[in-house]
């Protein structure tokens, strides 16, 4: 019977009197490995909301045919329809039309009808698609602005191009063709609940026989243009060898097509080349700090074991006389750690799943941006895998104290106990730690190296390897140089006072107990540090990525022409622009395509004034660079017009000729920038076609373009609108709310390192009790009792918050900059703010870990110096 | 000759020569417990000590002796009676004022050593002039490390010195802030009889040459022997006081004190000391 065992009963009845000192080990335990689990499931999580959100656009679809090149005709839909085991198939394909009703306009993008409900993400608020020539579904908004309903009509105005004729032409001319005006009846609305359209302004939906004339009017006669994405339902959708087979055969009958892939896979596709797979790199960094939380845990309970050993050295010793042998003692240690892991892991993982159900609960009361599952069953290994993690880190930190244990000789039973006094500590201690700290950052080093060379997996592995080295060399050298150097530390506050002179003497005293308390703390803030650094850098970066990749958030365009080409955007316009809340520097933008003297590709170039270019672009290099006598390329201008490597650049038009400066910038807008002083030289009197405006870092994206949207109609003017800020903020959103689960579930370890803090410190203060009251007979007051346990708390806090602050700017600097480097040059980024707030939890927690403690210690009655051991 | 004064256990103890008086106890009472399992550890003790005097209280385990010393060193509360330090009534005082009796008026000196094991001896023998915020005497701290025979220690830690050194040290740091008296709480009883006697030694010296006062509690008649006097203690009662103190006559009064008081039947020997 298990009672009937003599270690077992040892071990619990020393359980038993020791609980509350395990308790608090075990609550390490307990958060670390809910941390565990809660990061596997936040994972799980973020995946498919990722995934999700890309593939939202696909609805329903089982399959996705994709052309790079976008030559796919009508015809490919119909052979895909004609495919066995092929439910329904749409091509991607849409055009613009002018609607009004009343005094209100809106330029809107038009698609076709779904063949089958499940290839659309849009949902229908109300009647019924649009199945006929003379009708249209408009977004919930749009039918708002109008006021219109079910039933209502509205007009649809279009400019055609070219002799084509179009059907129920009574409209106006419109310059190089004819204005056409249609009514049409709405015959629903449709809900756009995943934001796929969002950027555009929502979008209506005609039948697709409509939009097909629609296309080929817009076409004038010559072929429309091909379409790069198919969308195809099965017969009998989520079969996978139906799939499977399907795949090849659409193959075969969309020649054009570069590939065939389900939406998953495509989104998966899509978000890799979004992000480079950083969602995974998130993953391993989340596990990462989960791991390191786990070593923070292990370091807490190793240490609360040992000093438990130390007090019962008396119990252990007796054990021994009566006939312990020490295979008994180390086994009933051993035992302590199984129960006390396995207990902790257990509620650790109930914590942490918890913990996600709850934050699934609420979110959504916040606008994450992202729709996320509102529960979400946990996969059998990732509530095993956080159980076996916390019981193994139990027993693991238990081997050393059980050792120790177990080397309780038996005679130590008829000594009284003894001050531990110094420790010894050995030169090989020293060695192995001082290789591997250097051993570690010069991996690590290595790793950073390889991952901006390009293999990222790689140098992120060498990295958190030679990161987790020299962090584990740091604290293994710690026991050296840690009380040292707060010793100096306190005397240099302390300013000769006794407290603090007694508190530096203090930290001496034992090293490893130093040590282990200032560690605890390090271990905590070099992550977060570490995180906030990582971030900070890795937001900047994908924000510069971003800029670089939409240099303006918000773009209206004429989208009228007159003799000289584009047409300016209408005053009426630009003036309402002034008054929509949020924008900030409207300015309006002339679009030129510029003829090349040397004949080359003409060049796409946007004429604004360098000023305004600062105030309203994304990219201020450019603007910068932006002066009379200077065409400033832009990286990817410069692929697309051929201009790598030119130092001038020769430009033509109506007014004479111009020799430019070429400046490169390592943006990626795609066209160049010129002043319009030097427009003036070769093609003046050129309209203003665009206006450029930046909306306002702190104004919701999405509303201010339907703000701009409603502004533009009620002028009753036709100008597009392109909200590229909302598709940039989406991303930031995605990006941020990563950040913020990873961050958070730091916080965990850092409350872990804190557990640690108070717990060693207070065992410190009760190994003392004698000694303090030795102290107090010889008349140390209460308060400078209490102020030496202060300034011990605060000083070693202070020398681990200090160094975890630097360790974690070059751990978070090497993470960033490996993890990160497909987004270009990572910028090191300090974040003071965090830093100082890091800085000073530090000191407090240092404070309370130590006042608390202290309290209990001046309450010690100097006379218990008289008493015998 | 013998010396032994029996007195009656209420009256209070006659202090020889009429000396100024450095410490009293006037009717010093402390209970432990209550009701039924009340414990007088003292009861209504009188008792004087002269300065300048080296005093040994002495009784068997259990007689109350290391109690009415935490009593008259303010280490501990009475349940009432008082006791006086000088003029000063210590009975009642706050802790806040204890404190800097302590600091100011009173040494210790104690069993363990208790010396702090991160301080050097030196810096162990001025932490009671630096918790009070000040800086040794140096002429009285050279006085003291010679007398005590520790001049070439000052730099050790206390790990590094032998029991005997450890509690010269302790000695040095009792007097380094020349209070007006000293506690001695079984200054030999963690050292060997060779160790025991130069402590000893010392403590007689610390009083004859440096004028100092101090109360030595034990059990030990040959401890008793180098004080001035020996107050006998038992059942929580003065129970006998004897001058000059030989450790015969010491041991005679203890001897006396298991055939007045039969009861008190545990009696710990004086093993090497």
């Amino acid at each position: 019977m298990l009672t009937a065992d003599p270690t077992t009963r040892v071990a619990l009845g020393q359980m038993r009197r020791s609980i509350g000192r395990l308790a608090a080990a075990g609550l390490a335990i307990v958060i670390s490995t809910a941390f565990v689990a809660a990061t596997l499931q936040a994972g799980t999580i973020i995946t498919r909301t990722t995934y999700a959100q890309v593939a939202a656009q696909y609805a329903d679809a089982d399959l996705v045919v994709f052309d790079r090149d976008g030559t796919m005709v009508p015809a490919d839909t119909d052979a895909v329809r004609a495919v066995e085991g092929v439910a329904a198939a749409d091509g991607f394909h849409g055009t613009y039309t002018e609607l009004n009703h009343g005094s209100r306009t809106v330029y809107q993008s038009l698609v076709a009808t779904p063949s089958d409900p499940r290839l659309s993400p849009l949902a229908l608020a109300d009647g019924t698609w649009a199945d006929g020539p003379r009708r249209i579904v408009l977004p919930v908004e749009v039918a708002e602005l109008f006021g219109v309903g079910v039933g209502d009509s509205i007009a649809s105005t279009r400019c055609l191009r070219g002799g084509h004729q179009a059907v129920d032409e009574n409209g106006a001319e419109c310059y190089g063709g004819q204005e056409v005006t249609q009514r049409l009846t709405v015959s629903g609305l449709v809900d756009d609940p995943l934001g796929t359209y969002a950027a555009g302004g929502g979008v209506a939906v005609v039948s697709p026989a409509a939009l097909e004339r629609r296309l080929a009017d817009d076409a004038g006669g010559a072929p429309p243009p091909g379409m790069r994405t198919l969308v195809v339902a099965l017969d009998r959708p989520g079969d996978q060898a139906a799939v499977e087979a399907v795949k090849s055969d659409l193959a075969a009958v969309v020649p054009s097509a570069t590939g065939v892939t389900t939406p998953e896979e495509y989104a998966e596709d899509v978000v890799a080349s979004i992000s480079d797979g950083q969602n995974i790199v998130y993953l391993v960094f989340a596990l990462a700090l989960a791991a390191v939380s786990l070593v923070v845990a292990g370091l807490v309970i190793a240490n609360t074991l040992q000093v438990l050993v130390a007090q019962r050295s008396h119990t252990l010793a007796l054990l021994r006389c009566v006939g312990a042998s020490t295979g008994q003692v180390y086994r009933s240690v051993l035992l302590e750690a199984a129960i006390l892991g396995a207990v902790a892991s257990v509620a650790g993982v109930v914590v942490g799943s918890l913990f996600v159900r709850a934050g699934l609960l609420v979110a959504p009361g916040f606008d994450l941006g992202v729709e996320l599952p509102r529960t979400i069953t946990p996969s059998p290994s990732a509530l095993l895998v956080p159980l076996a993690v916390g019981l193994l880190v139990t027993l693991v930190a238990a081997l050393a104290p059980a050792r120790a244990a177990s080397r309780v000789a038996p005679l130590a039973a008829l000594r009284p106990a003894q001050d531990p006094g110094r420790c010894g500590t050995s030169r090989a201690r020293a060695l192995l730690a001082g290789l591997a700290t250097v051993g570690g950052f010069v991996v690590m080093a290595g790793g950073v190296a390889l991952g901006t060379s390009g293999s990222i997996d790689v140098g992120l592995f060498a990295a958190i390897l030679g990161g987790s080295m020299s962090l584990v060399g740091v604290i293994a050298g710690s026991v050296f140089w840690l009380p040292r150097v707060a010793a100096a530390f306190g005397r240099f506050t302390g300013a000769g006072g006794p407290a603090a002179r007694l508190a530096s003497a203090n930290t001496l005293r034992n090293p490893r107990r130093t040590a282990a308390t200032s560690t605890a703390l390090l271990i905590g803030v070099t992550l977060v540090s570490m995180m906030t650094t990582g971030a900070a850098s890795a937001r900047v970066a994908m924000d510069d990525q971003l800029d670089a990749r939409f240099p303006v958030d918000l773009q209206v365009t004429s989208t009228t022409y007159d003799e000289n080409g584009q047409a300016a955007v209408p005053a009426t316009v630009t003036a309402a622009l002034d008054g929509v809340d949020g924008l900030r520097a409207v300015t309006e933008v002339t679009n030129v395509s510029a003829e090349r003297a040397d004949e080359g590709k003409p060049v796409q170039v946007a004429v604004v004034e360098p000023e305004a270019l600062r105030a309203v672009a994304n990219t201020p290099a450019d603007a910068e660079l932006l002066r009379p006598g200077t065409i400033v390329v832009p990286e990817r201008a410069a692929a697309l017009y051929g201009l790598e490597g030119l130092d001038t650049l020769e430009l033509t038009g109506p007014d004479g000729e111009v020799t430019l400066d070429v400046a490169h910038s390592d943006s990626q807008a795609d066209r160049a920038y010129l002043t319009p002083q030097d427009l003036a030289a070769f093609a003046a009197g050129t309209a203003a076609g665009e206006v450029w405006a930046a909306v306002d870092d702190d104004q919701d994206a999405g509303e201010v373009v339907s703000a701009v949207q409603e502004a533009v109609s009620t002028t009753g003017e036709t100008v597009g609108v392109a909200g590229i800020v909302v598709e940039r903020s989406a991303y930031q959103e995605i990006v941020d709310a990563i950040l913020a689960i990873v961050v958070g579930l730091l916080a965990v370890a850092v409350v872990i390192a804190l557990i640690g803090v108070a717990n060693t410190l207070s065992l410190s203060v009760m190994d003392r009790s004698k000694e303090n009251a030795v102290l107090r007979a010889i008349g140390l007051s209460r308060r400078q009792l209490r102020a030496t346990l202060a300034v011990e708390g605060l000083v070693i806090a202070a020398v681990g918050a200090v160094l975890g602050v630097v360790l974690g700017l070059l751990y978070g600097w090497a993470g960033a900059a490996t993890a990160l480097s497909t987004l270009g040059t990572v910028p090191l980024v300090v974040p003071w703010t965090e830093i100082a707030v890091v800085l000073g939890a530090a000191l407090v927690a240092g404070l309370i870990a130590s006042v608390v403690p202290a309290q209990a210690a001046a309450r010690t009655r100097p006379v218990a110096a008289l008493a015998a051991e | 000759m013998d010396t032994t004064v029996y007195v009656p256990a209420d009256q209070p103890a006659p202090a020889p020569g009429g000396a100024a008086r450095a410490v009293r106890a006037r009717s010093l009472t402390k209970t432990y417990g209550k009701g039924e399992a009340t414990v007088r550890a003292l009861d209504g003790v009188d008792v004087d000590f002269e300065q300048g005097r080296f005093t040994a209280i002495m009784g068997p385990s259990g007689s109350g002796k290391s109690t009415l010393m935490h009593l008259l060193a303010g280490l501990d509360s009475a349940t009432s009676g008082q006791a006086f330090l000088g003029s000063t009534e210590i009975t009642g005082l706050n802790d806040k004022a204890l404190t800097r009796l302590r600091r100011d008026r009173v040494g210790f000196v104690f069993q363990q050593f208790n010396l702090l094991p991160m301080f050097t001896a030196e810096q162990n023998i001025t932490l009671p002039v630096e918790l009070a915020g000040g800086t040794a005497d140096k002429a009285w701290f050279d006085t003291l490390v010679d007398t005590l025979g520790l001049a070439g220690r000052l730099t050790h830690r206390p790990g590094e010195l032998s029991g005997g050194q450890q509690q010269r040290v302790a000695i040095a740091r009792a007097l380094i802030a020349q209070p007006d008296v000293v506690f001695a709480d079984e200054p030999t009883g963690n050292l060997d009889s060779r160790s025991g006697a130069e402590v000893l030694s010392f403590l007689r010296r610390s009083v004859r040459e440096l004028g100092r006062t101090i109360i030595m509690v034990t059990h030990d008649p040959s401890a008793a022997a180098y004080a001035d006097r020996a107050v006998l203690i038992a059942d929580g009662r003065i129970a006998g006081d004897i001058s000059d103190p030989t450790p015969e006559s010491a041991m005679a009064g203890l001897d006396a004190l298991r055939t007045l008081e039969p009861e008190v039947t545990t009696r710990r020997s004086g093993a090497g000391a």
